[in-house]
Formats: structure tokens, C-alpha cells, sequence
């Protein structure tokens, strides 16, 4: 069903309907004036706890992975780092993981400096890589009692630590077969519990989710709350942008191995957002929109779902109350997408 | 200290838990121990009808038979330890604990050493079989086993230490057995080569003999004469010899001596030559012969004047190895600063 030819709104309100959406007369906010330099945000000091990274570069031959990061993610707080394919995310990682040396700038993990005390890093932190190795002729109860030897836990502990985690992880009953036989979300599971072994107070996980059942996402998001919420550091890296807003406190935004500041980042938040509303009565609802002055190239139809597409939270508000004064039986009216994913596709230009 | 070896304990268990529970592993133990065996059988059923002794000769055949089948599995078990890790992400999750680069190589290393042990292990009653069958000689076997092991280690050494510098697993096993061929092979045409490359003219002194009617007797005199003769210089090259790890072995079994003073197996044989390769040419002179004009040996006292060269070939494949596997530790160490082109650390 598209739009329908229903009694033709009228022209002269149509055309008199804001630019931005927003049905008249209300006042069209004039635009954000965004001040660069009270944008900045405050440049985090190196002692601050968390994840802190200071105009961190790093290049391979002539690639520039990673240019200019500044940012901090703060404990007892869940930080997304979004960014699209080459933005530089997973060498960011790696720097933060003691795997790999910035070119310049400087890290702190939890006060650690990974150049100088990568053993204190390591200690503190625990990592899940993007593509998870496992030793595959080993059950995960030998993987993980192994991971915890190395990490300088005494066998018993080790051994003690693993079957804990074996059973956070649901890997019960594959605990003791080669880890080949386990699904790729079972390996997830087996990755993520084994960045834990250490007890580590920050956790930098690249994509965790990716290839897990619905359970065992909405457990990873509470474990992640928890960790969290005991003053854990947690920055994820995923491209589910939705999964992102319902986890994550803060979002790093990166691009072309920069992270996204200040100006460019609040006009992105300021792109117009898609509002999903659904009605009993479909048919009223098109024809409401039309009436109260949503202006028509804001308006998507898909089946009896409408898209309408607004500026400002306000405007939707005043959607909302007029679609309800004209007697539309709502019964859905929410965002189509969350903050992280309308800032994500704000930056990529990309917004519908 | 023994926290540090706690955690290489670990790293090695880990290495062996991977590569001793490979059907691959048990697969090749059973094809080593065919083919050694049955090699030694054969060549004993077919030699028996020989009327000479050939124990000796089945023995030094069946050391050598051992070396050469170790030094080609063992490039097999260790020639991807570090790069095969990499591509299957799994060195990256062993960095970021407390395990440090050396712990990580050096298990690794002594991993693949005690899995490669394995073949020496099958192949061990063959050797001692032939040892008995070649009249017991307990010590030749003694020498020998450690020798193998050495060996072996120094092949797992190169191995790993490879795996860690270049970043292709293919290409690491392959120039690992390139190494191996070297010293084999490479050795003794280096040396071939190497010995006509540095021959050099000489003037030597012509001698005569007078022979003396009355009792029979001949005098050795120096005729002032003298001529040009072209000489190879082996003692130039004899490293290259030394290096070849069967010359290691037969240099370091002791040589048994026959009546006449020369070692009468095939080792001695093989150490003598490599031993002799290290003296300069000699000119033949009138003091070579005694009073009454009878030749003496030049070779007498030939192993105290000489170095042992079973002691400098090892010691050579020993530095090798160690720089190998300090490259290695080097290539390892986190956090990286500079990486191979196209290589993934993660």
C-alpha cells in the first residue's frame, strides 16, 4: 500500500508546512549555532582511570591506520567505538590490547602505560578479538584453565577459575569436546569468558555479539552492565548499531582514523531522524499526516507503517499530539532508529 | 626463577597438547618407524650372506638412516609453530597475558623438540638392534643417541625461530628444510668447491733415494731441485665439512683402531678424512722417514694435533640456532613496533 489518493491535502498548507518537518504554526527553531570550541569537549588527563588515549598515531609504510585519537572511556561505564570498515578500529584495538606500538601519542589502561608496562596492562585487561583463535584440539575447560596458567593463576585456581567461567559461558556440556565441535556463537561465548579468566577491570571487545542467539545477547548485555556497574571499563566495538544503544553509555566515533569531535558531531546528531508510527487504522493515519502539515517528501509509507522523517525531538512531540487530536488511533509511535545509529548514519552523510 | 620455568612449563604443554594429539603426528611415527625398520631389516637379510663382518657397516647405515629421517620430519612439526599461530589467531590470545617472548619461543621450541623426539623414540630399538648386531658397541650408541637429540633440537630451534621471522607458514617449513638440505648436502659441495676454488701453486723440494748396494739399505736426500705442483687447500674449508651434521656424528663416535692404527668403521673412516682436511698439504720431505728409512706415519697423533671437529660443527648448528630463535623472540615481542608487510598480528 502506498500513498493513498485520499482527499488531496490542502496545497496552501502543505506549502506552508516548515522545511524541517514540523507541522505550522510552530516556530521553526532557528538552526544550532555549534561553537567549535565549546564543542571540543575536555581533553582527558592520563590519569583518569578507564581507557585513556592521547593523540594517538599509528601508521603501516605509508597507511595512516590510525591519525589523531583523543578520548577516554571513563570506568564503571560502557563506551561503543563505531566507525566504519577502515576507520582505523581495530588497530586502535590492538594498541589498546599491548599487541601493537603507537607511532605517537600515549594509552593508559587503568593507569598502565601498554609501551612501557605491558605486563601491568595485561593484567588489568581483558581482550576479545574480532577473529577469535582457539586452540582446536583442546576441550575449553583445558582452554581455559591453560588461559589462566598464563595469566599466573596457580593449577588449582586456574582449574577452579575455568569451570566458574564454564558455566557463565552455558558451555556445560561441551566442556570436556575438542573445541572444533563448538558453533561459531559458542565460540563467542567461550572468547568472551575467556578475556575474564584474569579478572580484568577493562574489557575491549571487538564485535562480541556477532554470531550469538538472542539469549545469549541479552546476556552479554547484562554481563556488561554489571561489569560495568561494579566500575568496570568496557569499550565494545560492533557495527549492530542498535544493540550499541542498548548497551553502551558513551560512543566514540571514529572515521578515516580520526575520532569524531566537537562540530561535526553535534550537526550529525541534529540530522533528521525517522519516526516509525503505526495505527489501527492506516488509512486515517495518511490522511492525518497529510492534514496537520507533515510535508509530503517527509513521509514514507511501507505497508501500513509510516515513516515520517524529523528534525528536532520537539517537532515529533507536536507530531505525536496532533496525530492524537485528530483522532488517529496510535498505537506505535517511537524512533526507527537509535541515538548511536542516527549519529553514525548522520556522520556517514547516509541519512534517510 | 621457578615461576618463570612454571609458565614455560605451561607454554610447553600447550605446544605439545596441539601437536602430540595431530593424527598427523601419529600417522608419520608409524610411517618413521616403517620405513627405519624395514630399511635395517632388508639390508640385514640381504647382506647376511657376505662372508665380511657388516654389522658395523649396518650400524653406522642405521644412525644415519635415523638422522636423516629426524631431520626431515622434524622441519614438518616446528616450521610453522609461530607464523601458524598467527594465522590462526591464536598467538595474539597467548601475548596479552603475563607469558613473555622468550617463555613463548623457548616452549614452543622445546615443544616441538619433545614431539620430534618421538621419531627418535621408534627409531631407538632399531639403533640399539644394530648396535648388538655390529658387536656391541654400547658406547658408539651412547654417543650417538645424544647426538640425534642435539640435532634434533638445533632443526626444532631453526624451525620456530624461522616461523617467527617469516611470516608465510609454507615458506617458513620450506626454508626450514632448505637449512637442513644445506648442511647435508650443501656442506660437502661447498666444500668440493670450495677446495678447488682456494688450490694453490707450490715449489716444493724434489727428493730422491740413493740406494745404497752394500747393506741394502736407501738414504732420502734432498736433490736442490725443485718443481711446481698445484695443491687444494682443504684446510681453508673444512669448516663447511664440519658443519655437516654426519660428519658431527662420525667425528664424535670414538674411533676404534685396528692393528694398524686406522679406525675400521665407517665413522672413523669419515672423522679421520675430516680431521685430515684440517691440516695444511704436506710436502712430502726426507723427515718423514726415519734413520733407516722406514716411512713414519704422518698421520700418527693426527686426533690430538686436530680439533675435534664434531665439538666445532655442533657448535657452529648451536649459534645458528640461537639466532634464530633470538629473532624470533624479537619478532614476537609485544607491544610491535614495526611489522612484516602483509602480516596480521591479531
Amino acid at each position: 500500500m502506498t500513498a493513498q489518493p485520499e482527499p488531496a491535502p490542502d496545497p496552501q498548507q502543505a506549502r506552508g508546512a516548515g522545511a524541517d518537518g514540523a507541522p505550522q504554526p510552530i516556530p521553526a527553531s532557528p538552526p544550532r549555532f555549534v561553537d567549535p570550541l565549546e564543542t571540543a569537549g575536555p581533553v582527558p588527563a592520563l590519569d583518569d582511570g578507564g581507557i585513556v588515549a592521547l593523540h594517538v598515531h599509528r601508521s603501516f609504510g605509508s597507511v595512516h591506520a590510525v591519525r589523531e585519537m583523543t578520548f577516554h572511556a571513563k570506568p564503571g561505564r560502557v563506551t561503543a567505538l563505531i566507525g566504519p570498515n577502515g576507520a582505523g578500529k581495530t588497530t586502535l584495538l590492538l594498541m589498546l590490547a599491548s599487541l601493537l606500538a603507537p607511532d605517537a601519542g600515549s594509552i593508559r589502561i587503568d593507569g598502565a602505560d601498554p609501551t612501557r608496562d605491558p605486563r601491568a596492562v595485561r593484567r588489568a585487561m581483558g581482550w576479545m578479538p574480532d577473529v577469535l583463535g582457539t586452540w582446536r584440539s583442546l576441550t575449553p575447560l583445558q582452554i581455559l584453565t591453560t588461559v589462566g596458567r598464563l595469566h599466573g593463576l596457580s593449577r588449582p585456581a586456574a582449574r577452579e577459575r575455568a569451570e566458574e567461567l564454564i558455566v557463565d559461558a552455558r558451555l556445560e556440556e561441551l566442556a570436556k569436546r575438542p573445541s572444533r565441535v563448538l558453533s561459531r556463537g559458542q565460540q563467542q561465548r567461550l572468547g568472551l569468558v575467556r578475556a575474564l579468566v584474569h579478572r580484568p577491570r577493562v574489557l575491549l571487545l571487538d564485535e562480541p555479539a556477532a554470531g550469538l542467539d538472542p539469549t545469549s545477547r541479552v546476556e552479554l548485555r547484562g554481563m556488561l552492565r554489571r561489569f560495568a556497574a561494579e566500575g568496570g571499563t568496557v569499550l565494545i566495538s560492533s557495527h549492530d548499531l542498535s544493540e550499541l544503544d542498548e548497551m553502551a553509555d558513551d560512543a566514540v566515533f571514529v572515521d578515516r582514523g580520526e575520532v569524531v569531535g566537537g562540530e561535526r558531531l553535534v550537526l550529525a546528531q541534529q540530522a533528521a531522524r525517522e519516526w516509525r508510527i503505526r495505527s489501527l487504522d492506516p488509512r486515517a493515519l495518511s490522511y492525518q499526516l497529510a492534514n496537520i502539515g507533515v510535508a509530503f517528501d517527509r513521509v514514507r509509507l511501507e505497508g501500513e507503517v509510516a515513516y515520517v522523517a524529523l528534525d528536532r525531538d520537539e517537532h515529533a512531540a507536536e507530531v505525536l499530539r496532533r496525530l492524537v487530536g485528530g483522532g488517529v488511533p496510535i498505537i506505535h509511535f517511537a524512533p526507527a532508529v537509535g541515538d548511536i545509529e542516527r549519529t553514525y548514519l548522520g556522520l556517514a552523510g547516509g541519512a534517510r | 626463577m621457578s615461576r618463570w620455568l612454571q609458565m614455560l612449563g605451561v607454554v610447553i604443554r600447550l605446544e605439545l597438547a596441539q601437536r602430540v594429539r595431530s593424527v598427523a603426528w601419529y600417522v608419520l611415527l608409524v610411517v618413521v618407524a616403517l620405513v627405519v625398520g624395514g630399511v635395517i631389516v632388508v639390508l640385514f637379510l640381504s647382506l647376511q650372506d657376505f662372508q665380511r663382518d657388516l654389522g658395523g657397516a649396518i650400524f653406522a647405515m642405521t644412525i644415519f638412516l635415523v638422522m636423516l629421517v629426524t631431520s626431515l620430519v622434524t622441519p614438518a612439526l616446528s616450521g610453522s609453530a609461530i607464523n601458524g599461530d598467527r594465522d590462526a589467531g591464536t598467538l595474539a590470545s597467548t601475548q596479552v597475558t603475563q607469558v613473555t617472548a622468550t617463555q613463548l619461543v623457548l616452549g614452543k621450541v622445546i615443544g616441538s623438540w619433545i614431539a620430534s623426539l618421538g621419531f627418535l623414540a621408534v627409531c631407538a630399538p632399531f639403533m640399539i638392534g644394530s648396535a648388538m648386531l655390529g658387536g656391541l658397541r654400547v658406547e658408539a650408541v651412547l654417543v650417538a643417541i645424544p647426538i640425534v637429540v642435539l640435532e634434533i633440537g638445533v632443526v626444532s630451534a631453526v624451525g620456530v625461530g624461522l616461523s617467527g621471522l617469516i611470516r608465510k607458514p609454507v615458506l617458513s617449513t620450506v626454508v626450514t628444510y632448505l637449512v637442513v638440505a644445506f648442511f647435508s648436502v650443501g656442506t660437502l659441495i661447498g666444500f668440493g668447491v670450495g677446495m678447488l676454488a682456494f688450490q694453490q701453486e707450490e715449489t716444493r723440494d724434489e727428493i730422491t733415494w740413493d740406494y745404497d748396494d752394500q747393506d741394502g739399505s736407501s738414504t732420502c736426500r734432498e736433490t736442490g731441485s725443485t718443481y711446481e705442483t698445484t695443491v687444494p687447500r682443504p684446510d681453508r674449508v673444512w669448516l663447511m665439512l664440519a658443519a655437516n651434521p654426519y660428519v658431527i656424528m662420525a667425528d664424535a663416535i670414538p674411533p676404534r683402531l685396528d692393528a694398524h692404527g686406522y679406525p675400521d668403521d665407517i665413522f672413523g673412516q669419515i672423522g679421520l678424512g675430516v680431521r685430515m682436511a684440517q691440516e695444511p698439504p704436506r710436502a712430502e720431505s726426507c723427515a718423514d722417514y726415519d734413520d733407516q728409512g722406514a716411512w713414519q706415519d704422518p698421520l700418527e697423533g693426527i686426533y690430538d694435533r686436530t680439533a675435534p671437529s664434531w665439538f666445532v660443527g655442533l657448535g657452529i648448528h648451536v649459534l645458528l640456532a640461537g639466532a634464530a630463535v633470538w629473532g624470533a623472540i624479537g619478532a614476537v615481542r609485544a607491544p610491535a613496533r614495526t611489522l612484516a608487510a602483509g602480516s596480521r598480528i591479531a
